[in-house]
């Protein structure tokens, strides 16, 4: 059924917090997503913009080569889907494939243990997150099963990323107490009011993203509705740092 | 119908090993052509998401696109009985509908749509997603356009199939996720044009587009740049706003104000 299977998802992610008694954070993806998905690791790095990114989170030794590597190099998966907005996935990093697509990461990846690597962008349409990285110590492709838990995984990182980066500005926050307002696969009106609270405000559209969904936390509203609201023109934003409640008369 | 256009159609529908090849842009061949080809007023496509729903890919127009979106919403329609069952789903008069589709018939005839006609877009078993063919005025749907609406939803479906087939096992999945990111860019940068020029979604839609054949973009990397500013708004010029009959042309930057919500 619609909506069960996020549901799960954050419940798998939710209960790493929980048992390493700490609040949930995109860190607890990696580790969730490893036995869920069926992979040997993951690596979570944070990026915006151009920036490559920072590696937040390994789960292994070789999770950690894999991700540093790539910095190093310039080249690889992460950097792909990062460019394309897109999943960048080699089942087999042996394979002439990859080694034609990768000519320095993909031998470097298998030296250090690595034999398929999946790596996801953490996106919403232009807002960039960084990339959530899964890597086999076997070859072998994603069952879609696993390709679709892996996309809800990426998903659920870029939400919790967003908001600690919200945090971390010292404004007030999306979901904080629970599970980050869903990304509705349906919701046109959430990325069409996005992109109007980029003029409205005169931010960034990653910053128009957390300003709409803090909005609908602190009030307490559906993201659905809110953004509704701004694209039907009956809620306008003011570009201040607190929560707006200025609407249309 | 038009014999050349039919033609050309089916040459664009089968180049997708081009270096440049860009899913979004692909299937919004597939709708317009769809459009200016069979006697249907607006045509939308739906593809299955591996996360395990459906997604608006591409839509002729916006009401098109709202209807689509409509049908997901509500989980119900014919594009969804369409991909559910693989097969094709007609209705030559939505105001016999409500029976079968209480939420979608009425919102589809509010819409200014009064016939339908879904087809799957399907290779044997596997069923990728669905073409909805809608029309303002009802009655049957002429067997030849749907034999030719059938044609171009196939091509299409084996031209994206074939591509992973012939190059890497994963390159289906890496562009259709590329394909739905690009449609949330495509959208953020809609908000943001309807934002600074007080145009309704459809005219941001319709100017975007322009813009990018004017300039022979594709459409997510023109919305990007937009999003990102290395595009200026400004480029959008009065000359180019007018051609959308968009009122106020002029005063391009001026924000609406609340209280006139601007666009039909």
């Amino acid at each position: 059924m619609a909506g069960s299977r996020p549901a799960r998802i954050w419940g798998l992610v939710a209960a790493q917090a929980v048992g390493r008694d700490g609040q949930v954070s995109a860190a607890d993806v990696c580790a969730a997503a490893v036995p869920a998905v069926g992979v040997t690791g993951a690596w979570l790095s944070a990026a915006s913009g151009e920036d490559a990114g920072h590696v937040m989170r390994v789960t292994d030794a070789v999770a950690e080569q894999l991700a540093e590597l790539q910095l190093t190099l310039g080249e690889g998966p992460s950097l792909e889907a990062s460019a394309s907005g897109g999943p960048a996935l080699a089942s087999d990093l042996g394979s002439s494939d990859a080694v034609g697509r990768w000519p320095v990461f993909a031998p470097a990846a298998c030296r250090a243990g690595a034999a398929a690597v999946f790596v996801f962008p953490l996106r919403v349409g232009a807002i960039q997150a960084g990339v959530l990285g899964l890597y086999r110590a076997r070859p072998g492709p994603l069952t879609d099963l696993q390709f679709g838990d892996a996309l809800i995984f990426a998903d659920t990182a870029t939400l919790l990323l967003l908001d600690s980066q919200d945090h971390a500005a010292g404004s007030s926050t999306a979901g904080a107490g629970g599970q980050p307002a869903g990304l509705a696969l349906h919701r046109d009106e959430i990325d069409q009011a996005t992109g109007m609270l980029t003029e409205q405000l005169g931010t960034s559209i990653a910053d128009a993203f957390v300003r709409l969904r803090a909005y609908a936390y602190a009030n307490d509203l559906r993201l659905n509705d809110v953004a509704r609201d701004i694209v039907a023109r009956r809620l306008r934003m003011r570009p201040d740092p607190s929560p707006d409640r200025d609407s249309a008369p | 119908m038009d014999g050349e256009l039919l033609s050309e159609t089916f040459v664009e529908l089968t180049d997708t090993m081009v270096a440049d090849f860009d899913v979004i842009d692909f299937l919004h061949v597939l709708t317009d052509r769809s459009v200016q080809l069979l006697d249907v007023s607006a045509a939308g496509l739906l593809l299955a998401d591996p996360r395990g729903e459906l997604r608006v890919v591409a839509a002729s127009s916006d009401a098109a696109r709202l209807l689509e979106l409509f049908q997901l919403q509500s989980q119900q329609g014919p594009c969804l009985d369409c991909f559910r069952s693989g097969r094709p789903v007609t209705a030559a008069d939505l105001g016999a509908e409500a029976p079968r589709w209480p939420r979608f018939a009425p919102a589809a005839r509010k819409a200014g749509f009064a016939a339908v006609q879904a087809l799957p877009m399907r290779l044997r078993d596997q069923v990728i997603g669905a073409l909805n063919l809608f029309r303002a005025a009802p009655g049957t749907f002429d067997a030849a356009d749907v034999r030719v609406g059938q044609a171009l939803a196939d091509v299409a479906t084996i031209s994206l199939l074939h591509e992973r087939s012939m190059r890497r096992t994963d390159a289906l999945n890496e562009q259709l996720q590329t394909a739905l990111n690009s449609r949330v860019i495509i959208e953020q940068a809609k908000g943001k044009l309807a934002e600074r020029f007080g145009l309704d979604m459809g005219q941001a839609f319709n100017l975007l587009r322009d813009h990018a054949r004017a300039r022979n973009l594709r459409l997510s990397d023109l919305a990007r740049s937009f999003i990102d500013g290395s595009e200026p708004l400004a480029s959008l010029t009065a000359s180019a706003l007018r051609q959308q009959q968009i009122p106020g042309a002029g005063r391009a930057g001026k924000q609406p104000s609340p209280d006139e919500p601007p666009g039909p």
